[in-house]
Parts: structure tokens; sequence; C-alpha cells
């Protein structure tokens, strides 16, 4: 199927009683709004529309979905209930909240509180190869802690990156974005694929759906963190099953990061789902301790080379 | 009676399964069912979900632990089962009735008598050869005996979903019974409906269950198949049985039946509407009723 691009609500329509200011992102399954309510305080709401399923043409307002479609429609709004649910019952600093959920112009709708601030994908993108290890073990700890909440409600994210972490303006995170956490319920064959991003998605997501648990989140957790120093996601895992090429955080950073840091790192990173951190609790214990980063290069030149080598031999 | 077993029916690319897998077991004996309802006739899953259930509940109730005559046995109930589903389309007033395919395998004093009608088939497959095969009630199994038609314009053939026997429907079925094998250790019989074995060639198959090791295979044979079967994937069943001796070694996942009490039935079954995507369920009131609960939970936790 040809993937098409759906048309955002306009800028000043009239959404329930919120007013569309714009469009804050488009994914494949639902369009993100910045409106505002009655009183004028901001909102996110995020519009339910898979853009295999649903088409919405230019300056229409209910998306056209046919009649094969109608089924599969139904069932990713019974997904995105779901997710309403999962984060209706989570209140906690770091996850972010759900303020109302209505039914509208033939689709659903979440409303969300809206955060100011940045994602940690835009932040490790503008800071690229220098972002500071008290940042991410900060970052980290504190995301770890909604994390945990939402694993006590026996929800699995399944979905964490970078950019589904907010950092706020005071620098505090937010996890965002609970839509694969649906998956955990469904166990029928899902029409709608599980929507995940490859780079840091765990192998079990790929392969054995039935092994997923926190160790899954962990794996994801671990792969935000490489992505923070190597800028970008490492390799997928389903591939690294079948042929790892990812260097691991102690070599590529040696000496730029403490080690302790980076053997957490390559911890999370696991294949084996047992050899992670079981909980995160486990991890966030060791992000807490307080280590002092590897101090800045004032090494001999002999023995910078020796790493140099070290680090190309480790390549090659 | 020590052996492993293993079922699975996938719903495949269509909108129900309208295939129906059993099996039951007692201290003594072992029944295998599979039916595929015909999805060109109305309620095709009807039929298979009340043949699979009469014949599993007429060996519960006489296999105690053995059934008396395993031939008769299955002769009775599949005709009773046709009946049952004549009764049904009468009494519901069906404007036509039910149909449906079915193999059924028996299994006890270490001899197997299975008895089909229709193309749902049977494998009996000895050291990773094919000992025994159902053939297949169709008009191009028909043809291939003639000669007048090769295995590969069989496997493309326009009419090769044509049956001219099966459960239910307006003619009585011609039910084919096979003589009593007697089974040797490592033996397996597999039981599948076309949507396995049109995609898969029976050397395919056969090889894939060579192993004996059923847990493993038939999940990855069904992969196989719903792969190969693409965007107009049938409905896919398999149901395959490895026999052991009954001696005392560590066979894993092995069912050995010594210790069940006489009176004993062990039974799995599919029930109805499984495989049928849910996805349709959603009606206005449930998405109404779902929105009312966020929001409740919502303003409860605020």
């Amino acid at each position: 199927m040809a993937t098409q691009q759906n048309c955002a609500l306009p800028s000043g329509f009239q959404l329930d009683h919120y007013r569309v200011e714009r469009q804050l992102s488009l994914g494949g399954f639902s369009i993100v709004y910045l409106a505002y309510d009655q009183d004028g305080t901001p909102v996110a709401i995020k519009e339910y529309l898979p853009n295999s399923l649903a088409l919405r043409a230019e300056g229409e307002v209910t998306p056209h979905v046919t009649e094969a479609h109608q089924g599969a429609f139904r069932y990713g709004m019974k997904c995105f209930f779901e997710e309403g649910r999962a984060l209706a019952k989570l209140v906690h600093p770091n996850v972010v909240r759900v303020l109302n959920f209505f039914r509208a112009n033939g689709t659903v709708y979440m409303v969300m509180q809206f955060e100011r601030g940045r994602t940690l994908h835009d932040y490790v993108q503008k800071n690229k190869g220098n972002v500071r290890e008290r940042f991410i073990r900060g970052v980290f700890t504190r995301m770890l802690n909604g994390l945990r909440e939402v694993h006590a409600h026996k929800l699995l994210h399944l979905d964490i990156k970078p950019s589904n972490i907010y950092l706020r303006a005071d620098g505090t995170p937010v996890l965002l974005d609970f839509g694969a956490a649906r998956q955990t319920l469904m166990s029928d064959t899902p029409i709608l694929k599980p929507m995940y991003t490859p780079g840091f998605a765990s192998p079990e997501q790929f392969t054995n759906r039935d092994a997923l648990g926190p160790w899954s989140d962990i794996y994801s957790v671990g792969a935000s963190m490489y992505a923070c120093l190597a800028g970008s996601s490492p390799q997928r895992s389903d591939e690294r099953l079948k042929h790892d090429t990812v260097v691991p955080a102690t070599k590529a950073w040696y000496g730029q990061y403490s080690p302790h840091f980076l053997a957490t790192i390559d911890w999370c990173l696991q294949l084996d789902p047992l050899k992670r951190p079981q909980s995160c609790f486990a991890l966030q214990k060791v992000l807490a301790q307080r280590h002092r980063e590897a101090p800045p290069q004032q090494k001999s030149w002999l023995e910078g080379l020796g790493t140099k080598l070290r680090t190309m031999i480790g390549r090659s | 009676m020590r052996f492993t077993i293993f079922q699975e029916s996938r719903v495949g690319k269509r909108r129900t399964n309208q295939d129906r897998v059993a099996y039951s077991y007692t201290r003594d004996a072992l029944l295998m069912l599979l039916a595929d309802g015909m999805g060109g006739h109305l309620y095709g899953e009807l039929a298979a979900q009340i043949s699979v259930q009469f014949i599993a509940q007429s060996f519960q109730q006489e296999a105690k632990p053995k059934v008396t005559d395993p031939v008769l046995f299955l002769s009775r109930v599949l005709s009773n089962a046709h009946h049952a589903i004549l009764d049904y389309a009468f009494d519901k007033h069906l404007s036509d009735i039910p149909r449906t395919t079915i193999v059924a395998c028996l299994i006890q004093d270490g001899v197997a008598h299975w008895a089909h009608a229709g193309d749902s088939r049977l494998y009996l497959i000895r050291k990773g050869r094919l000992i025994a095969q159902t053939r297949d009630h169709s008009r191009v199994q028909l043809m291939l005996d003639q000669g007048l038609l090769d295995a590969e314009s069989a496997a493309v053939h326009p009419g090769r979903n044509r049956i001219f026997s099966c459960l239910g429907g307006s003619h009585p079925p011609q039910i084919e019974f096979s003589r009593g094998t007697p089974l040797g250790n490592g033996d397996v019989i597999a039981m599948c409906s076309d949507g396995v074995w049109g995609p898969l060639d029976t050397n395919t198959l056969v090889k894939a269950l060579s192993d004996g090791k059923v847990m493993e295979s038939v999940p990855r044979i069904m992969n196989e198949a719903e792969e190969l079967g693409g965007p107009q994937c049938d409905n896919m069943s398999l149901i395959a049985m490895t026999w052991h001796d009954d001696n005392p070694g560590d066979i894993p996942d092995t069912v050995s039946t010594r210790t069940m009490p006489f009176d004993a039935v062990t039974t799995q079954m599919e029930g109805f509407g499984r495989g049928k995507r849910d996805q349709e369920d959603l009606s206005e009131d449930e998405i109404e009723r779902a929105i009312r609960e966020i929001n409740a939970a919502i303003h409860k936790f605020k």
C-alpha cells in the first residue's frame, strides 16, 4: 500500500472546545497538534489517524475510511484507547499527563499536557559528540522514575528513544508517546504492525514477543544512551543477532567517559534479555552512583597512540 | 500410551477461521480431529465446529478408556456428525446446509485408524518416509488417478478446491476408512487443511515433520505456508503427533497417559469465534464506553 500523507487540520480550527494552533508532529499512526483550550492554556492534542487506513484530503475535516479498512480502522482505535487507558492511570512528573479524551470528526482525540522544551533527540543533535556524562546520567535516572511507574502498572513502553524523551525547560525529562504500549494486551495477529523504531527496539520485539518484559524497555534505554554518545542509534537488534557490528561503548568512547558509565550502557545493550539489568531500579541504582568522569585527556602521546590503536583494532 | 502432540490453526488472510482442530485422549486412546468448513457455502465455520465438537463428545462418552471397535466408532460418529449438521440446519431454517471436510484419526492399542471426507489430509511418516496418505475426495484427484492431469497442472487447476464428499450438504458423505496401521516408535501422524498442503508440496511437509519434533516443526511449517500463501492465504490448520514407545526414557514435552485414571479425558479444542479477527467488534457503544472510562480514570487520578 502506498503511504499517503494526511492533511492536518488547519490553524484556527475549532476542535471540540479547543482551538488548533498548529501541527506539532506527524506520525504513521497519528497527528499531534498544539492547541489552546477555553482558558488559553496550551495543550497537545493527538489525533488518531493511521495513514494507511484513513485519508484526509486537503480542506476536508472527516477522514475518509474505505469500507475494506473500516475493521482495521476500528481495531486501531482500540489500540489508541489502550494508550489512553494506560496514560490516564499514570500520574507522574516524568510521564506525560492526559487531560481529556473525546470523539469528533469520525475519529478520536487525546488531549495531553503541553510541555515546553525540546526532545532529547534535538538536544543530542545540537550538541553532537559533546553530551556530558553527568547530563546523561541525570536525564536517564529521572526518566527511569517515570518508566518505573509505567512498569508498576504492568505496562511496557516499547518505544523508548531520544525523540520520545522530552526535556522541559528546567531539564527534567518527560516520557512521551505510549503508542506502542498498546501491543502488550493484543495477542491476536495485529493487522496494524507493531510500531517501533528499529534501532532502539530490543531483539525480542522483532522475534519473540512472548519474551517481552521490563528488560525490553531497558534495552531501548541503553540504545538511547548509546545514541546520546554516537549521535545515532546502534545497529538494529535483529541484524545484530545475525552479524553484530556494534562497537561496545567501552571501546568506542574509551577515555572520554567513565568506564563505569560505558560498561552500564553495554550492559543494557546485551542481546540476551537475561544479561541486561532486569528492572528500572537495578539500572537506576547503577546510574545514580557518583563516578568521577574520566579526566580530560592528558596522557602522553605514546599512551594516546596505544588507545587509538586499540580502538582501531577493536573496530576491525 | 506416550506421544508428543501439537496443533495450530491460523486465520491466514481470511476474515474468519473456518478450520477446527481438536484432540482428545484417555488413558488408552487418542483421537485427533480436523475439519475445514467450506467457505463457498454458508456457515462453513458452523459445520466444522459442530463436527469437531460432536465427535470429540462422542469419544469422551465412549472411550472408557477405549472404544469397543475403532472402525465402527469412526463410521458411526462421522455419519452422526453429518446428521447433526443437517439437524442444525433444519432447526435454524438455514437456506443452505453448512458443509465441512473432516479427517479423524483414532489410536488405541498402538494401532491407528483414520477416516476422512473431503480434501483435508492425513500423512503417516515413518523414518522420514511417507508411508500412507489420504486421497483427496476431489475431482482433481480423480483426474490425477485417471491420468488426465499431472501433478503440476493439478496444483493450479481452477477446480482444485471442488470436493465431492463432505459432512453436511445435500448428499450423504462418502467416508473413506483406512486399515488399522500399527505405529512404531518415532512415527509421525500429521493432519492438515488445504491451507497448509496447498502452498507446500508433500515432500517439503514430510521432510519438515520427519524429525518428530512437532512442537517446533508445526509452527515452522505454518509460517512457511502463511508466507507462501501470500495475500490470499487460506485458513491453515495442522495437527501433528509423534508416537513414542512406552519406555520410561525422558523425552521433553511428551504426554504419557500411564498415570491417568481410567475415566479421565483430556481435550484440546478451540471454541467458537477463535481466530476471528476481533477488530470489527468495536461497536459505537463500546467506543463511547471506552471514552467514558478513560475520562473517568483521568478525573479520578487528577
